[in-house]
Protein backbone atom coordinates (compact mmCIF):
# COMPACT_ATOMS: atom_id res chain seq x y z
CA UNK A 1 0.00 0.00 0.00
CA UNK A 2 1.27 3.39 -1.46
CA UNK A 3 2.16 5.59 2.12
CA UNK A 4 0.73 9.08 1.78
CA UNK A 5 2.45 12.32 2.61
CA UNK A 6 0.41 14.15 6.14
CA UNK A 7 -1.72 16.08 3.55
CA UNK A 8 -4.46 17.52 4.72
CA UNK A 9 -3.60 18.25 8.46
CA UNK A 10 -5.44 21.32 8.62
CA UNK A 11 -8.90 20.10 7.67
CA UNK A 12 -11.24 18.62 9.24
CA UNK A 13 -11.45 14.88 10.57
CA UNK A 14 -14.11 12.91 8.67
CA UNK A 15 -17.14 12.88 10.49
CA UNK A 16 -18.21 9.30 11.77
CA UNK A 17 -21.42 7.63 10.36
CA UNK A 18 -22.98 4.29 10.44
CA UNK A 19 -26.07 2.09 9.07
CA UNK A 20 -29.47 2.40 10.89
CA UNK A 21 -32.27 1.00 9.14
CA UNK A 22 -34.59 1.23 12.18
CA UNK A 23 -37.19 -0.92 14.03
CA UNK A 24 -34.05 -0.68 16.86
CA UNK A 25 -34.39 2.08 18.93
CA UNK A 26 -32.11 0.86 21.80
CA UNK A 27 -29.21 0.62 19.22
CA UNK A 28 -29.89 3.79 18.15
CA UNK A 29 -30.03 5.66 21.36
CA UNK A 30 -26.50 4.15 22.03
CA UNK A 31 -24.83 4.93 18.74
CA UNK A 32 -25.90 8.80 18.46
CA UNK A 33 -23.54 9.94 21.00
CA UNK A 34 -20.65 8.27 19.02
CA UNK A 35 -21.66 9.36 15.38
CA UNK A 36 -22.24 12.26 13.34
CA UNK A 37 -24.23 11.23 10.45
CA UNK A 38 -26.64 8.15 9.85
CA UNK A 39 -26.43 6.29 6.40
CA UNK A 40 -29.88 5.39 5.70
CA UNK A 41 -30.90 2.96 2.57
CA UNK A 42 -33.60 4.20 0.83
CA UNK A 43 -34.82 0.30 -0.06
CA UNK A 44 -33.99 -0.92 3.30
CA UNK A 45 -36.83 1.24 5.28
CA UNK A 46 -39.12 0.55 2.65
CA UNK A 47 -42.20 -1.54 2.13
CA UNK A 48 -44.18 -2.72 -0.47
CA UNK A 49 -47.59 -1.05 -0.73
CA UNK A 50 -49.36 -2.65 -3.68
CA UNK A 51 -47.60 -1.89 -6.82
CA UNK A 52 -46.18 0.69 -5.22
CA UNK A 53 -42.93 0.57 -2.68
CA UNK A 54 -42.99 3.45 0.16
CA UNK A 55 -41.19 4.62 3.02
CA UNK A 56 -41.69 3.19 6.47
CA UNK A 57 -43.30 6.04 8.24
CA UNK A 58 -42.41 4.63 12.18
CA UNK A 59 -38.66 4.35 10.80
CA UNK A 60 -38.81 8.00 9.29
CA UNK A 61 -40.00 8.95 12.74
CA UNK A 62 -37.33 7.30 14.33
CA UNK A 63 -35.02 9.40 12.45
CA UNK A 64 -36.80 12.63 12.85
CA UNK A 65 -36.25 12.41 16.66
CA UNK A 66 -32.49 12.47 16.46
CA UNK A 67 -32.96 15.50 13.78
CA UNK A 68 -30.57 17.97 15.91
CA UNK A 69 -28.02 15.77 16.78
CA UNK A 70 -26.49 14.08 13.71
CA UNK A 71 -27.14 14.31 9.20
CA UNK A 72 -28.01 11.84 7.01
CA UNK A 73 -26.55 11.05 4.20
CA UNK A 74 -28.76 8.84 1.71
CA UNK A 75 -27.26 5.28 0.17
CA UNK A 76 -29.28 3.23 -2.17
CA UNK A 77 -29.13 -0.34 -3.24
CA UNK A 78 -31.97 -0.57 -5.75
CA UNK A 79 -31.47 2.08 -8.44
CA UNK A 80 -29.36 -0.38 -10.71
CA UNK A 81 -28.00 2.50 -12.57
CA UNK A 82 -26.18 -0.04 -15.03
CA UNK A 83 -29.11 -1.96 -16.30
CA UNK A 84 -28.52 -1.39 -20.18
CA UNK A 85 -32.85 -0.49 -20.67
CA UNK A 86 -33.59 1.60 -17.56
CA UNK A 87 -32.81 2.73 -14.23
CA UNK A 88 -35.34 1.42 -11.10
CA UNK A 89 -37.69 4.76 -10.92
CA UNK A 90 -39.52 2.90 -8.00
CA UNK A 91 -35.85 3.30 -6.15
CA UNK A 92 -36.16 6.98 -7.18
CA UNK A 93 -39.93 7.78 -5.39
CA UNK A 94 -38.31 6.18 -2.63
CA UNK A 95 -35.60 8.76 -2.74
CA UNK A 96 -38.33 12.11 -3.16
CA UNK A 97 -39.71 11.00 -0.26
CA UNK A 98 -36.87 10.66 1.99
CA UNK A 99 -36.01 14.22 0.39
CA UNK A 100 -39.38 15.66 1.38
CA UNK A 101 -39.07 13.65 5.31
CA UNK A 102 -35.16 15.14 5.96
CA UNK A 103 -32.62 17.21 4.88
CA UNK A 104 -29.75 14.84 3.58
CA UNK A 105 -26.21 15.98 3.33
CA UNK A 106 -25.65 13.40 -0.05
CA UNK A 107 -27.39 10.42 -1.83
CA UNK A 108 -25.02 8.21 -3.43
CA UNK A 109 -25.76 4.50 -5.35
CA UNK A 110 -23.56 1.55 -6.25
CA UNK A 111 -22.29 1.47 -9.74
CA UNK A 112 -23.92 -1.52 -10.44
CA UNK A 113 -26.78 -3.37 -12.37
CA UNK A 114 -29.13 -5.18 -9.73
CA UNK A 115 -32.16 -5.64 -12.46
CA UNK A 116 -32.06 -6.75 -16.01
CA UNK A 117 -35.34 -6.23 -17.90
CA UNK A 118 -37.40 -5.43 -15.14
CA UNK A 119 -35.88 -8.96 -13.35
CA UNK A 120 -34.41 -8.84 -10.07
CA UNK A 121 -30.14 -10.32 -10.48
CA UNK A 122 -30.37 -11.37 -6.98
CA UNK A 123 -27.12 -9.93 -6.92
CA UNK A 124 -24.71 -6.49 -7.49
CA UNK A 125 -22.90 -6.96 -11.74
CA UNK A 126 -20.65 -4.77 -12.19
CA UNK A 127 -20.24 -2.85 -15.13
CA UNK A 128 -18.00 -3.69 -18.14
CA UNK A 129 -15.42 -1.23 -18.41
CA UNK A 130 -16.59 0.20 -22.19
CA UNK A 131 -17.60 3.32 -23.86
CA UNK A 132 -21.15 2.17 -24.47
CA UNK A 133 -21.31 1.43 -20.49
CA UNK A 134 -19.72 4.98 -19.41
CA UNK A 135 -21.75 6.68 -21.83
CA UNK A 136 -24.80 5.35 -20.18
CA UNK A 137 -23.51 5.90 -16.85
CA UNK A 138 -22.65 9.48 -16.89
CA UNK A 139 -26.08 10.33 -18.74
CA UNK A 140 -27.80 8.71 -16.13
CA UNK A 141 -25.46 10.65 -13.06
CA UNK A 142 -25.95 13.91 -15.57
CA UNK A 143 -29.88 13.16 -14.58
CA UNK A 144 -29.66 12.83 -11.04
CA UNK A 145 -27.46 15.99 -10.28
CA UNK A 146 -29.81 17.84 -12.34
CA UNK A 147 -32.98 16.03 -10.13
CA UNK A 148 -31.70 16.79 -6.85
CA UNK A 149 -29.72 19.64 -5.39
CA UNK A 150 -27.17 17.80 -2.97
CA UNK A 151 -24.15 16.09 -4.18
CA UNK A 152 -24.29 12.26 -6.09
CA UNK A 153 -21.65 9.86 -5.15
CA UNK A 154 -21.21 6.34 -6.60
CA UNK A 155 -19.53 3.55 -4.81
CA UNK A 156 -17.89 0.64 -6.51
CA UNK A 157 -18.85 -2.95 -5.96
CA UNK A 158 -16.30 -6.14 -5.57
CA UNK A 159 -16.11 -8.49 -8.64
CA UNK A 160 -17.02 -11.62 -8.04
CA UNK A 161 -17.37 -13.20 -11.92
CA UNK A 162 -14.05 -13.29 -14.36
CA UNK A 163 -13.42 -9.16 -14.86
CA UNK A 164 -15.43 -8.61 -17.98
CA UNK A 165 -13.64 -7.33 -21.23
CA UNK A 166 -13.11 -3.16 -21.24
CA UNK A 167 -11.10 -0.95 -22.60
CA UNK A 168 -10.66 0.98 -18.96
CA UNK A 169 -8.62 -0.07 -15.96
CA UNK A 170 -10.55 -0.15 -12.74
CA UNK A 171 -9.76 3.11 -11.72
CA UNK A 172 -9.36 4.55 -15.10
CA UNK A 173 -13.14 4.12 -15.82
CA UNK A 174 -14.13 5.87 -12.82
CA UNK A 175 -11.63 8.38 -13.41
CA UNK A 176 -13.98 8.70 -16.71
CA UNK A 177 -16.88 8.90 -14.70
CA UNK A 178 -16.03 11.69 -12.07
CA UNK A 179 -14.11 13.86 -14.89
CA UNK A 180 -17.12 13.99 -17.23
CA UNK A 181 -20.02 14.20 -14.72
CA UNK A 182 -18.20 15.85 -12.03
CA UNK A 183 -20.05 13.41 -9.14
CA UNK A 184 -18.70 12.08 -6.33
CA UNK A 185 -16.87 9.07 -4.92
CA UNK A 186 -17.68 6.30 -2.09
CA UNK A 187 -14.32 4.46 -1.87
CA UNK A 188 -15.04 1.00 0.29
CA UNK A 189 -11.70 -0.19 2.04
CA UNK A 190 -13.19 -3.94 1.98
CA UNK A 191 -14.48 -3.88 -1.06
CA UNK A 192 -11.12 -3.02 -2.72
CA UNK A 193 -9.62 -5.86 0.08
CA UNK A 194 -12.15 -8.22 -1.73
CA UNK A 195 -11.26 -7.67 -4.90
CA UNK A 196 -7.56 -7.54 -3.82
CA UNK A 197 -8.19 -11.38 -3.22
CA UNK A 198 -10.90 -12.35 -5.39
CA UNK A 199 -9.37 -10.73 -8.23
CA UNK A 200 -6.03 -9.92 -7.66
CA UNK A 201 -6.47 -5.99 -7.60
CA UNK A 202 -3.52 -3.94 -7.57
CA UNK A 203 -4.44 -1.75 -5.02
CA UNK A 204 -1.14 0.32 -4.88
CA UNK A 205 -1.85 1.23 -8.80
CA UNK A 206 -5.70 1.61 -8.31
CA UNK A 207 -4.94 4.29 -5.54
CA UNK A 208 -2.52 6.02 -7.51
CA UNK A 209 -3.87 5.89 -10.90
CA UNK A 210 -7.36 6.98 -9.12
CA UNK A 211 -8.80 10.65 -9.11
CA UNK A 212 -9.21 10.60 -5.16
CA UNK A 213 -9.97 14.51 -4.80
CA UNK A 214 -13.73 13.66 -5.41
CA UNK A 215 -13.92 10.79 -3.31
CA UNK A 216 -16.54 12.11 -0.13
CA UNK A 217 -17.13 8.91 2.04
CA UNK A 218 -15.16 5.96 2.93
CA UNK A 219 -16.98 3.21 3.60
CA UNK A 220 -15.32 0.63 6.51
CA UNK A 221 -17.05 -2.89 7.13
CA UNK A 222 -16.15 -6.53 7.68
CA UNK A 223 -17.28 -9.57 5.81
CA UNK A 224 -16.88 -12.87 5.68
CA UNK A 225 -14.99 -15.97 3.98
CA UNK A 226 -16.41 -18.57 2.21
CA UNK A 227 -15.06 -21.37 -0.14
CA UNK A 228 -12.31 -19.30 -1.04
CA UNK A 229 -14.25 -16.27 -1.59
CA UNK A 230 -13.81 -12.72 0.08
CA UNK A 231 -17.80 -11.52 0.23
CA UNK A 232 -19.34 -8.53 0.70
CA UNK A 233 -21.49 -9.73 3.53
CA UNK A 234 -21.10 -6.88 6.07
CA UNK A 235 -21.56 -9.05 9.07
CA UNK A 236 -18.24 -8.61 11.00
CA UNK A 237 -16.23 -5.69 12.70
CA UNK A 238 -13.88 -3.94 10.70
CA UNK A 239 -9.92 -5.88 10.24
CA UNK A 240 -6.86 -4.47 10.93
CA UNK A 241 -6.01 -4.43 7.70
CA UNK A 242 -9.27 -2.54 6.54
CA UNK A 243 -9.18 0.22 8.79
CA UNK A 244 -5.23 0.25 7.87
CA UNK A 245 -6.68 0.64 4.10
CA UNK A 246 -9.10 3.21 5.25
CA UNK A 247 -6.61 5.37 6.99
CA UNK A 248 -4.50 5.29 4.25
CA UNK A 249 -7.37 6.67 1.94
CA UNK A 250 -8.55 9.01 4.97
CA UNK A 251 -4.82 10.58 4.03
CA UNK A 252 -4.56 10.29 0.63
CA UNK A 253 -8.36 12.32 -0.45
CA UNK A 254 -8.48 15.74 0.40
CA UNK A 255 -12.48 16.31 0.11
CA UNK A 256 -12.95 12.97 2.48
CA UNK A 257 -15.55 14.14 5.00
CA UNK A 258 -17.31 10.89 5.79
CA UNK A 259 -16.28 7.23 7.32
CA UNK A 260 -19.10 5.08 7.51
CA UNK A 261 -18.97 1.94 9.46
CA UNK A 262 -21.81 -0.30 7.48
CA UNK A 263 -23.30 -3.49 8.86
CA UNK A 264 -26.25 -5.22 7.57
CA UNK A 265 -29.39 -5.29 10.01
CA UNK A 266 -29.34 -9.29 9.86
CA UNK A 267 -26.16 -8.21 11.39
CA UNK A 268 -27.18 -6.68 14.10
CA UNK A 269 -27.85 -9.92 16.63
CA UNK A 270 -24.44 -11.08 15.29
CA UNK A 271 -22.67 -7.71 16.49
CA UNK A 272 -24.52 -7.00 19.59
CA UNK A 273 -25.37 -3.52 20.51
CA UNK A 274 -21.86 -3.48 22.59
CA UNK A 275 -19.91 -4.40 19.50
CA UNK A 276 -21.33 -2.26 17.60
CA UNK A 277 -20.07 0.61 19.87
CA UNK A 278 -16.99 -0.88 20.71
CA UNK A 279 -16.38 -0.59 16.82
CA UNK A 280 -17.97 2.88 16.61
CA UNK A 281 -15.31 3.87 19.34
CA UNK A 282 -12.19 2.09 17.97
CA UNK A 283 -12.84 3.73 14.25
CA UNK A 284 -13.29 7.63 15.85
CA UNK A 285 -10.16 6.45 18.29
CA UNK A 286 -8.17 5.20 15.25
CA UNK A 287 -9.06 8.17 12.91
CA UNK A 288 -8.19 10.50 15.80
CA UNK A 289 -4.72 8.94 16.43
CA UNK A 290 -3.96 8.52 12.84
CA UNK A 291 -4.82 12.47 12.14
CA UNK A 292 -3.75 14.57 14.76
CA UNK B 1 -29.42 -5.09 -29.17
CA UNK B 2 -26.18 -3.73 -27.70
CA UNK B 3 -23.51 -5.75 -26.83
CA UNK B 4 -24.22 -3.94 -23.06
CA UNK B 5 -27.96 -5.92 -22.87
CA UNK B 6 -26.59 -9.07 -24.73
CA UNK B 7 -23.92 -8.91 -21.60
CA UNK B 8 -26.70 -8.33 -18.94
CA UNK B 9 -29.18 -10.51 -20.55
CA UNK B 10 -26.67 -13.52 -21.08
CA UNK B 11 -25.08 -12.70 -16.79
CA UNK B 12 -28.81 -13.57 -15.68
CA UNK B 13 -29.75 -16.44 -17.54
CA UNK B 14 -26.32 -17.84 -16.24
CA UNK B 15 -27.31 -16.84 -12.94
CA UNK B 16 -31.00 -18.39 -13.19
CA UNK B 17 -29.47 -21.74 -14.95
CA UNK B 18 -31.92 -20.82 -17.66
CA UNK B 19 -31.09 -20.24 -21.58
CA UNK B 20 -28.55 -22.19 -24.43
CA UNK B 21 -25.34 -22.41 -23.23
CA UNK B 22 -22.77 -19.34 -24.30
CA UNK B 23 -20.95 -19.03 -27.53
CA UNK B 24 -19.37 -16.04 -26.32
CA UNK B 25 -15.76 -16.44 -25.16
CA UNK B 26 -16.11 -14.07 -22.25
CA UNK B 27 -19.55 -15.32 -21.02
CA UNK B 28 -18.57 -19.28 -21.45
CA UNK B 29 -15.73 -18.61 -19.30
CA UNK B 30 -18.22 -17.32 -16.41
CA UNK B 31 -20.13 -20.23 -17.14
CA UNK B 32 -17.63 -22.67 -16.38
CA UNK B 33 -16.00 -20.45 -13.96
CA UNK B 34 -16.50 -20.98 -9.65
CA UNK B 35 -17.48 -17.45 -9.38
CA UNK B 36 -20.40 -18.03 -11.12
CA UNK B 37 -21.37 -20.91 -8.55
CA UNK B 38 -20.31 -18.53 -5.75
CA UNK B 39 -22.48 -15.64 -6.95
CA UNK B 40 -25.26 -18.34 -7.54
CA UNK B 41 -25.24 -19.22 -3.79
CA UNK B 42 -25.39 -15.92 -2.57
CA UNK B 43 -28.21 -14.82 -4.71
CA UNK B 44 -29.97 -17.83 -3.27
CA UNK B 45 -28.56 -18.03 0.39
CA UNK B 46 -30.60 -13.98 0.64
CA UNK B 47 -34.01 -15.21 -0.72
CA UNK B 48 -33.74 -18.24 1.89
CA UNK B 49 -32.59 -16.24 4.54
CA UNK B 50 -35.91 -13.99 3.70
CA UNK B 51 -38.22 -16.42 3.37
CA UNK B 52 -37.08 -18.17 6.53
CA UNK B 53 -37.49 -15.04 8.35
CA UNK B 54 -41.05 -14.33 6.81
CA UNK B 55 -42.75 -17.63 6.27
CA UNK B 56 -41.62 -19.60 9.53
CA UNK B 57 -43.85 -22.39 9.21
CA UNK B 58 -43.26 -23.28 5.68
CA UNK B 59 -39.76 -23.14 5.87
CA UNK B 60 -39.83 -25.42 8.83
CA UNK B 61 -42.17 -27.59 7.23
CA UNK B 62 -39.56 -27.64 3.97
CA UNK B 63 -36.73 -28.02 6.15
CA UNK B 64 -38.31 -31.07 7.99
CA UNK B 65 -38.91 -32.32 4.67
CA UNK B 66 -35.40 -32.10 3.52
CA UNK B 67 -36.19 -30.14 0.64
CA UNK B 68 -36.37 -26.08 1.73
CA UNK B 69 -33.10 -25.41 -0.13
CA UNK B 70 -34.21 -27.33 -3.30
CA UNK B 71 -37.61 -25.56 -3.39
CA UNK B 72 -35.42 -21.97 -2.85
CA UNK B 73 -33.44 -22.65 -5.63
CA UNK B 74 -36.32 -23.93 -7.77
CA UNK B 75 -37.94 -20.51 -6.53
CA UNK B 76 -35.48 -18.20 -7.52
CA UNK B 77 -34.42 -19.51 -11.09
CA UNK B 78 -37.68 -19.73 -12.47
CA UNK B 79 -39.47 -16.57 -10.93
CA UNK B 80 -38.88 -12.87 -10.73
CA UNK B 81 -37.65 -12.40 -7.66
CA UNK B 82 -39.06 -8.97 -6.01
CA UNK B 83 -36.37 -7.50 -4.07
CA UNK B 84 -39.13 -6.28 -1.47
CA UNK B 85 -39.57 -8.49 1.05
CA UNK B 86 -43.39 -8.57 1.71
CA UNK B 87 -43.62 -9.30 -2.04
CA UNK B 88 -40.59 -12.18 -1.93
CA UNK B 89 -42.56 -13.93 0.78
CA UNK B 90 -45.93 -13.98 -0.83
CA UNK B 91 -45.27 -14.51 -4.15
CA UNK B 92 -42.85 -17.66 -2.40
CA UNK B 93 -45.57 -18.86 -0.77
CA UNK B 94 -48.20 -18.41 -3.82
CA UNK B 95 -45.49 -20.51 -5.94
CA UNK B 96 -46.11 -23.40 -3.46
CA UNK B 97 -50.01 -23.16 -4.73
CA UNK B 98 -50.03 -26.27 -6.46
CA UNK B 99 -47.61 -27.98 -5.15
CA UNK B 100 -48.02 -31.55 -5.26
CA UNK B 101 -47.11 -32.07 -1.13
CA UNK B 102 -50.60 -31.88 0.26
CA UNK B 103 -48.84 -30.68 3.48
CA UNK B 104 -46.61 -27.89 1.85
CA UNK B 105 -49.78 -26.47 -0.07
CA UNK B 106 -51.79 -26.46 3.11
CA UNK B 107 -49.23 -24.77 5.25
CA UNK B 108 -47.43 -22.32 2.60
CA UNK B 109 -51.26 -21.52 1.69
CA UNK B 110 -52.02 -20.90 5.23
CA UNK B 111 -49.35 -18.73 5.85
CA UNK B 112 -50.09 -16.84 2.62
CA UNK B 113 -53.34 -16.25 4.15
CA UNK B 114 -51.94 -15.06 7.29
CA UNK B 115 -49.78 -12.37 5.56
CA UNK B 116 -52.59 -11.27 3.00
CA UNK B 117 -55.17 -10.42 6.09
CA UNK B 118 -52.92 -9.10 8.69
CA UNK B 119 -51.93 -6.76 5.52
CA UNK B 120 -55.61 -5.87 5.80
CA UNK B 121 -56.90 -8.13 2.57
CA UNK B 122 -60.94 -8.07 2.83
CA UNK B 123 -61.01 -11.60 1.51
CA UNK B 124 -61.86 -15.02 3.20
CA UNK B 125 -59.68 -17.20 2.61
CA UNK B 126 -59.87 -21.18 3.01
CA UNK B 127 -57.49 -23.87 3.78
CA UNK B 128 -58.56 -27.34 4.13
CA UNK B 129 -56.13 -29.84 5.73
CA UNK B 130 -55.81 -33.52 5.97
CA UNK B 131 -55.13 -32.96 10.22
CA UNK B 132 -55.47 -30.97 12.36
CA UNK B 133 -53.96 -27.81 12.15
CA UNK B 134 -53.55 -26.38 15.85
CA UNK B 135 -51.43 -29.78 16.36
CA UNK B 136 -49.37 -29.38 12.94
CA UNK B 137 -48.56 -25.67 13.34
CA UNK B 138 -47.15 -26.49 17.11
CA UNK B 139 -45.07 -29.07 16.47
CA UNK B 140 -43.61 -27.10 13.66
CA UNK B 141 -42.93 -24.69 16.45
CA UNK B 142 -41.98 -26.62 18.95
CA UNK B 143 -39.95 -29.41 16.49
CA UNK B 144 -41.85 -31.91 17.78
CA UNK B 145 -42.48 -35.00 15.43
CA UNK B 146 -45.33 -33.91 12.99
CA UNK B 147 -49.14 -35.38 13.69
CA UNK B 148 -50.06 -38.02 10.84
CA UNK B 149 -53.09 -37.76 8.59
CA UNK B 150 -56.50 -38.28 10.26
CA UNK B 151 -58.22 -40.66 7.62
CA UNK B 152 -61.94 -40.08 7.17
CA UNK B 153 -61.93 -36.43 8.27
CA UNK B 154 -60.67 -33.15 6.85
CA UNK B 155 -60.55 -29.87 8.55
CA UNK B 156 -61.71 -26.43 6.72
CA UNK B 157 -60.24 -23.32 7.95
CA UNK B 158 -61.02 -20.44 6.71
CA UNK B 159 -58.92 -16.88 7.67
CA UNK B 160 -59.87 -13.64 7.52
CA UNK B 161 -60.05 -10.25 9.23
CA UNK B 162 -63.43 -9.85 10.70
CA UNK B 163 -63.37 -13.15 12.14
CA UNK B 164 -62.62 -13.09 15.76
CA UNK B 165 -59.32 -14.29 16.11
CA UNK B 166 -58.37 -13.93 12.59
CA UNK B 167 -58.91 -17.69 11.67
CA UNK B 168 -61.43 -20.31 12.57
CA UNK B 169 -61.87 -24.18 11.73
CA UNK B 170 -64.50 -26.80 11.81
CA UNK B 171 -64.02 -30.51 11.16
CA UNK B 172 -65.79 -32.89 8.92
CA UNK B 173 -66.13 -36.23 8.50
CA UNK B 174 -65.72 -37.23 4.93
CA UNK B 175 -66.57 -41.36 5.34
CA UNK B 176 -69.97 -42.67 6.60
CA UNK B 177 -68.48 -44.66 9.28
CA UNK B 178 -67.59 -41.40 11.29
Amino acid sequence: MASADKVGRARPLPALATTYEGDDPVLLERIIPLIDTIEISPDAIARSAGKQACLRLEILKEYASVLPHVNFVAHGVGLSIGSFDHWNEGYLRLLDELFESLKLEWHSEHLACTQVADENVGTMLPLPRTEEALDLICTRVEALQKRYAVPFLLEHVICLLPDMPGVYTPAGFINAITSRTGCGLILDAYNLECDVFNQGLDISAFLDELDLAPVRELHLAGGVQHRGFYLDIHSNPTSDTTLALGLDIIRRAPNLRVATYEFLKEAVVLLGHDGICNELARIRQAINNDTT
Amino acid sequence: MTQLERQQRALLDLIKKRGAPPEDVYLRQVANSRQLTMVREIAVWWRAFQIEDQCRFTSRLLKRLECFEDVVINYFNNHRTSPFIEELSQDFLDSLRDHPDWLIRAVSQFELALLKVRADSAVCFEVLWDRNPDNLILALQEHNPLPPPEIGCLYRMQIARNLPRIVSCTREYTTHDR
